[in-house]
């Protein structure tokens, strides 16, 4: 690591437009509306500084050959993410000769032996969503003992010199945005519900951590009742009912990271016979359903995705690496807040209107965010990869 | 020399020389030095764990714990010696033993309370996953770096993990057909009011069979902390059930008493391969599924 690290002061320059470029690369090249095309705000918030890693040893004249071990297809979220991948391997097949993807099917173990196969196969670059941080260390580390420069994308591994770059999103802003919208939304007062994700998955222990946080500072808010979801609308909605149950009208928020749960909540209150008018404020992004929820039932709502579009910037730092530009350490896609009009808060401003975001026209399951344009559809993408 | 091969058991080289001939066919690096090591880097853990199930089996028997077992090991391995490098060697000998140990009281409650193991084991594996998930929610630990050795390095040319499989092949499919021990289990399993009524020492031949294979679980356990350098706890989730189909595929029939490991390790090859093989046919992962069922 450290002889990859530049001074970290004299690049930063340069880390600004590469991660422009890892960041939002890819919204120019789909057709998207009304998203931000900027870099990352979370890249210029930061207030630590950016490593920038100089990747020249790994520069090669294309084509390359990618190799790509993915963890697994086990929800929506991971199906959309790896679409992503595709999409952009085949954006780039001018520059890409052979593309070889594994599954691992949520096996840390089979996932060893992927990858040993991929790197067996001579390939230039390996990317890869490890199944867990640990288990896939030692053996990304002998890729990149072996001279494969690794990126990884969407979870890392646990050591930093086991990668050339991380590709990734906020958890923890995204986390606090929606918390410290809902403290104001409620005038910082009242009892409200957390539904984090799956227990134990460290983006949900991270989100539900940095709400934590914003929820700590603000004493006039009551948490009535955690409950891991495991990011299923069925679970969310069956967890919430039992909520209602005891709690009724007492509840005056429900924070969730994500509106996977957050959708089945909203269809929990509905079911318990509140009106649209008695829905209390709700977070949560990623899935179409809770944003059309929000559009039809009017009631306070925030939504912000954890952008699976990193699938696309991935690739898009990959070809950095091999092309020997600088690149930086950990690569924080850009993710939007969209608020419905006239629902901003002191210190929340919506990036987008809800109005503008949701998909009235698309299926309720499909995950947003995913930048591969408005005719993107998980159930008949299909990739168009280099052979 | 490597014991009774049944005659199911010889479809399964023709259906290894059909994959390895897929595999030369579809991918030039098929059939490299590389990826002959790889590939018995892979089959190691499937390997240890389907001798101990073969030995149940053959004794009658079925061990539906071993996932739980190997997956105890591994956190146990990786969290014990507490970062001490003294204590890891020390750590490994109690891991094993206590394989072991587990194995024998599925064995003993099996025929102490005459219980059918199907139920005793997938109890114990209850437990186990319980006692696993308790000590260890999250993957936790860590092994020297010299231990990742047992599964990445070779001697030779030949992985050491390789070695010792094929050496534990060796020594068991040995001990099965020359020695009483193994002529005990074919009887036991072949018929045990018979061969009790022979003379024979049924239950503490039970037994045996399932310490084998609760040892031969923590060994896989203890590989798997090797390949992944941490304790993971869910490491040995698909174990249980893949012990069984190399088991199968190699002809020990399920009732027990008929069957040899030679035939076992036709079929961890053949399992193995086929990973392997689908790898490197880079099919979409829904055509692999498919045709692992096959």
């Amino acid at each position: 690591m450290a002889n990859f690290v530049t001074s970290r002061r004299a690049r930063l320059a340069s880390a600004l437009l590469v991660t422009a470029v890892a960041g939002t690369a890819f919204l120019a090249s789909a057709p998207v509306r009304a998203e931000y095309d900027g870099v990352p705000r979370t890249f210029l918030w930061n207030p630590g500084l950016n490593d920038l890693v100089d990747t020249s040893k790994f520069k090669k004249k294309p084509p390359y050959k990618i190799g790509f071990s993915n963890a697994s297809q086990g929800d929506l979220w991971l199906v959309t993410f790896m679409h992503g991948v595709q999409f952009q391997i085949g954006n780039n097949k001018d520059k890409i000769s052979k593309f070889i993807m594994t599954d691992a099917n949520g096996d840390a173990t089979k996932q060893v032996s992927d990858i040993q196969d991929l790197l067996n196969q001579d390939i230039d670059l390996l990317l890869v969503n490890p199944a867990t941080a640990d288990a896939l260390d030692p053996i990304v580390g002998r890729a990149m003992r072996k001279g494969i420069p690794v990126v990884s994308a969407a979870r890392r591994v646990k050591t930093d010199d086991n990668f050339v770059s991380f590709v990734t999103a906020s958890d923890t802003a995204l986390a606090r945005m929606s918390a410290q919208w809902m403290v104001e939304k409620l005038g910082g007062k009242g009892n409200i519900v957390l539904l984090p994700g799956l227990a134990g998955a460290s983006p949900a222990e991270l989100r539900l951590s940095a709400a934590k946080e914003v929820f700590a500072q603000a004493p006039g808010i009551k948490i009535l009742d955690t409950q891991y979801t495991g990011w299923s609308p069925a679970n969310g909605k069956k967890i919430m009912s039992a909520i209602i149950q005891r709690y009724g009208k007492d509840i005056q928020g429900v924070w969730a990271d994500s509106g996977l749960q957050g959708s089945g909540s909203v269809e929990a209150f509905l079911g318990a016979g509140f009106k649209s008018n008695e829905i209390p404020p709700h977070t949560g992004g990623d899935l179409n359903r809770m944003y059309q929820l929000a559009q039809e039932h009017k009631f306070p709502f925030i939504g912000i995705d954890y952008t699976p579009s990193m699938g696309i910037a991935a690739v898009d730092v990959a070809l950095s690496v091999l092309e020997g530009k600088p690149v930086p350490k950990r690569v924080d896609v850009n993710f939007q807040i969209v608020l419905p009009k006239g629902q901003d808060t002191k210190s929340v401003k919506a990036d987008v209107a809800l109005e503008d975001y949701v998909r009235m026209d698309a299926p309720g399951d499909l995950i947003m965010g995913h930048g591969m344009g408005q005719t993107y559809d998980p159930k008949t993408f299909k990739a168009d990869l280099p052979r | 020399m490597i014991g009774r091969i049944s005659p199911q058991a010889l479809v399964v080289p023709l259906l290894l020389l059909i994959a390895l001939t897929v595999g030369a066919v579809v991918n030039e690096r098929f059939l490299t030095l590389g990826n002959l090591r790889n590939f018995t880097e892979q089959l190691a853990a499937l390997g240890f764990v389907s001798l101990g199930q073969a030995f149940v089996i053959l004794g009658g028997g079925i061990d539906l714990s071993i996932g739980a077992i190997a997956s105890l090991a591994a956190v146990l391995l990786a969290g014990l010696h507490g970062g001490n490098e003294a204590l890891f060697i020390p750590s490994l000998l109690l891991v094993l033993a206590g394989g072991a140990a587990v194995g024998a009281m599925n064995g003993w409650l099996t025929v102490w309370l005459r219980v059918h193991p199907l139920i005793v084991t997938l109890g114990m594996a209850s437990v186990l996953s319980g006692i696993t998930l308790l000590y260890a929610p999250q993957p936790r630990g860590s092994v020297p770096f010299w231990f990742e050795g047992f599964a990445f390095d070779s001697l030779a040319g030949v992985p050491l993990s390789g070695l010792l499989l094929g050496a534990l092949f060796l020594i068991t499919a040995l001990v099965l057909t020359r020695t009483p021990f193994g002529r005990r289990v074919y009887a036991v399993g072949g018929n045990a009011e018979a061969a009790r009524l022979s003379g024979l020492s049924v239950k503490p031949t039970i037994i045996t069979t399932y310490a084998l294979s609760g040892f031969f679980a923590a060994l896989a356990g203890a590989y798997y902390v090797s390949r992944t350098g941490v304790g993971d706890p869910h490491a040995g989730d698909a174990l249980t059930l893949a012990s069984l189909t190399p088991v199968i595929v190699g002809g020990i029939l399920l009732g027990g008493g008929r069957g040899g490991l030679g035939g076992v390790f036709l079929g961890v090859l053949l399992i193995s391969l086929l990973n392997n093989l689908l790898n490197y046919m880079n099919l979409s992962t829904f055509v692999q599924w498919w045709c692992k069922g096959w």
